[in-house]
């Protein structure tokens, strides 16, 4: 019969088949929800990519700001988005460079404290440097972007449909990068970085030096998906990548799963429809959010991701608990 | 016990299940089949920080419409049509109002959008341009060449704080010095730019000034401070509604005993029940209440002001704030504007709102304004009324005229505000 890779090739091409289908299915406010979904997935996977080294950052949000600010200000300049959108990312990650150097001083507590000192000073100069980032009301008519062969071929990516797509074209490329990285030697030695830090010391691996690997690559990914916002609403402020942002990331990545590559993902999909289809609560939404959340870390601590295996445990406990048989109600 | 359910038990079950679900989903279309509707969007925080001045507008429209309802429905071309109000949360956030501007329009195909203003408008703006959307702001620094279908039709903030300076310049002659605190955002600037420029027309000197941060939490030395410098008046500018409770607290436990002038003073009764009647005798600010004597008629344009109030306060009680009211009175204009046009379609609607001239104001005759600040004239000026608390009740007390004053002396409105680095248009 088919291999368990056989398996994953045909579900992964069976999703994908139904992701390319969906922009002429749904509507354009639907389409835009997908969009910021497929956003928030670079986001809380480039999270986890620096979580795994055992570090937990609150400056994650504020990173992705700068990819959105510096994609923003070089297209102003006038740079085509094309190349000013990786050049965010770039910039993204320079700056998770440059504060590296002091956060990676820290551990634990005092690096997340740490990392959100770094983040609000960030985001203070983004709130009173009026020139050039523009204060509190941030930075408005920011390009789109645009497929222009003249007569040969327009496309405007403002649309929805067209930005779908390449939402789901870069997010695919972020993960899948992420992914081999994860899985390549120096993703191995990352989660030793993680679970074994006094160990991997002693045999070699210096271990600031991946942390600092870990954290400007998430960053530039983040600076990505800061990007993608900004060509795609085409206004930004300081407030879009603030303390709520991070949380958000921070509940995305937990309830989702940490263990596992899938568990943040899993975690903005399931989260962010629940969100959407309590809107009509308006303000007791929030309440049967938290509900949700406070159920899954009750109930599922390793996250969503341990869903089917938690499922699969639970029948079989049923399963041997009615002497072989499911247990019926009578 | 056995199950005894047969193949054709089943069948017979599902059917019914599925007649009982058709007929119940039937039943509404066929009531409602030939009633006209008209939707309205609102798309403002009804959740989060800006929670305060989004979800009680959303219950005020929500009167609103139950009374035009009540009454029959929105005339249109001779027409009764039901007003539905749909909202979307979008928690003061430029992504989420993006989703929701697009769901409102496309999905829900609303006539008209009601937005908060500053950041989810700067985030919608182009939208709304592109796609033709009518859209109203209660911040008129929202406005711009380049978004024709944007109005500020009711709240002018914060020009019209200038009428309560002006009140006392001209009837409180013993006040010479001022003191003003805010939160350092775009609100809190742009407001302190107009009241300097006020406070410079009346020839009151600012002798202390303090812009705090939102990570401010004990606001005691911020006050201390102000008293400190011992000013006839202090402001609090245009703080978010729980900074003035505990702004305002802070002075009375401090012994404060001067002149108050603030922008809002929400729910005032909690804070007269934190502070006393006798402390908050006198405090003037730009927000009444509308079972005041001057909104039932006499040249406002409120229908039902009285009512409306009535039937807010016993609904929510204690919810009334500066908004509650306002969302409310955009869409009032906008009938005046629908009426006119013959129409619902937002273009013709828009164009029928701006040639509306006088602007039927809640506060009385207006005219569009802006042309010379904002670059287009989308934002009703007009009178704005001077609130002051006497025995425990808001009182209109003088409707001042905004737009004399902006005429006269505009130029020193936008040297402040050039000065502050706050933009002039959005």
């Amino acid at each position: 019969m088919f291999s368990r890779t056989h398996r994953n090739i045909a579900g992964l091409a069976v999703v994908l088949a139904v992701v390319c289908v969906l922009p002429f299915i749904l509507r354009p406010y639907q389409l835009d929800f997908l969009i910021f979904m497929f956003i928030n997935i670079i986001l809380v996977v480039s999270y986890r990519f620096i979580a795994i080294t055992g570090e937990f950052s609150l400056a994650h949000a504020v990173i992705m700001g700068v990819g959105a600010y510096a994609s923003a200000l070089l297209a102003a300049l006038p740079i085509s988005p094309w190349i000013s959108m990786p050049l965010g990312g770039v910039a993204a990650a320079a700056i998770a460079y440059i504060l590296s150097f002091p956060l990676f001083r820290m551990k634990g507590f005092y690096f997340l404290i740490g990392s959100f000192a770094a983040a609000e000073a960030i985001r203070l100069c983004w709130v009173q440097f009026i020139d050039p980032f523009g204060g509190f009301r941030g930075l408005r008519r920011i390009p789109v972007l645009e497929i222009d062969l003249g007569e040969l071929l327009y496309i405007d990516l403002g649309a929805p449909v067209p930005y779908y797509f390449f939402a789901l074209i870069v997010g695919l490329i972020c993960l899948f990068v992420m992914y081999r990285i994860e899985h390549s030697r120096y993703g191995f030695v990352f989660h030793a970085v993680h679970h074994k830090d006094t160990l991997a010391q002693s045999v070699g691996v210096d271990v600031r030096r991946f942390r600092t690997i870990a954290f400007v690559t998430g960053g530039f990914f983040a600076g990505i998906a800061g990007a993608m916002v900004a060509h795609y609403v085409t206004a930004i402020n300081p407030g879009l990548f603030g303390l709520k942002q991070m949380l958000f990331v921070l509940v995305w990545v937990l309830v989702g799963g940490m263990g596992h590559f899938a568990g943040p993902i899993i975690g903005v999909t399931v989260l962010s429809i629940i969100d959407e289809s309590l809107r009509g609560l308006d303000e007791l939404r929030p309440g049967f959010y938290g509900l949700v959340l406070i159920a899954t870390v009750l109930f599922l601590p390793e996250g969503l991701v341990s869903l089917p295996r938690k499922v699969l445990q639970w029948s079989t406990w049923l399963w041997n608990r009615g002497g072989g048989t499911l247990v019926k109600r009578e | 016990m056995k199950a005894n359910i047969t193949r054709r038990k089943f069948m017979a079950a599902t059917g019914g299940v599925a007649a009982g679900l058709t007929a119940f989903g039937a039943t509404p279309s066929k009531l409602f089949a030939d009633e006209k509707t008209v939707k309205i969007g609102f798309l403002a925080a009804l959740t989060g920080d800006a929670a305060g001045w989004g979800l009680p507008g959303l219950y005020g429209v929500e009167i609103w419409a139950e009374q035009i309802n009540a009454a029959g429905g929105l005339d249109m071309g001779g027409e009764k049509y039901k007003v539905e109000i749909i909202s979307y949360d979008d928690e003061f956030d430029a992504v989420k109002a993006t989703v929701g501007a697009k769901k409102l329009l496309f999905e829900d195909e609303v006539s008209i959008v009601l937005m908060l203003g500053i950041t989810p408008v700067q985030a919608v703006k182009d939208f709304m341009t592109r796609n033709k959307m009518l859209t109203t702001t209660l911040v008129p620094t929202d406005i711009s060449e380049d978004a024709p279908y944007l109005f500020a039709p009711v709240e002018v903030h914060p020009f019209y704080n200038v009428t309560a300076v002006d009140y006392i310049a001209r009837n409180m002659p013993h006040i010479k010095t001022a003191a003003i605190a805010t939160q350092n955002d775009e609100l809190g600037l742009s407001s302190l730019a107009t009241y300097r420029a006020a406070f410079e027309v009346a020839g009151i000197e600012i002798i202390e000034e303090n812009l705090f941060g939102f990570e401010v939490t004990d606001f005691a030395p911020v006050v201390s401070k102000l008293i400190a410098a011992n000013p006839d008046v202090i402001t609090w500018d245009t703080a978010y509604p729980d900074y003035v409770n505990l702004l305002t607290e802070q002075a009375y436990l401090q012994g404060y005993k001067g002149q108050f002038v603030n922008c809002t003073l929400d729910q005032y009764e909690h804070i007269m029940s934190k502070t006393s009647k006798e402390f908050l005798e006198g405090f003037l600010w730009q927000f009444p209440d509308l079972d005041d004597p001057i909104m039932q008629g006499g040249g406002t344009h409120f229908d039902n002001a009285a009512a409306f109030y009535q039937t807010y306060n016993e609904r929510y009680p204690g919810a009334w704030t500066a908004v509650s009211w306002e969302y409310a009175a955009a869409l009032e204009m906008w009938r005046s504007a629908v009426s006119q046009a013959g129409t619902f379609d937002p273009p013709a609607v828009a164009e029928a709102l701006r040639s509306l001239s006088p602007v039927p104001h809640a506060f009385g005759d207006a005219e569009w304004w802006g042309e010379d600040f904002f670059g287009v004239n989308s934002a009703a000026l007009g009178k704005w009324p001077v609130v002051q608390m006497q025995n425990g009740k808001a009182v209109i007390v003088e409707m001042g005229d905004v737009r004399a004053w902006c005429d006269q002396h505009l130029d020193v409105l936008k040297k402040h505000f050039i000065e502050l680095g706050v933009p002039l248009a959005g």
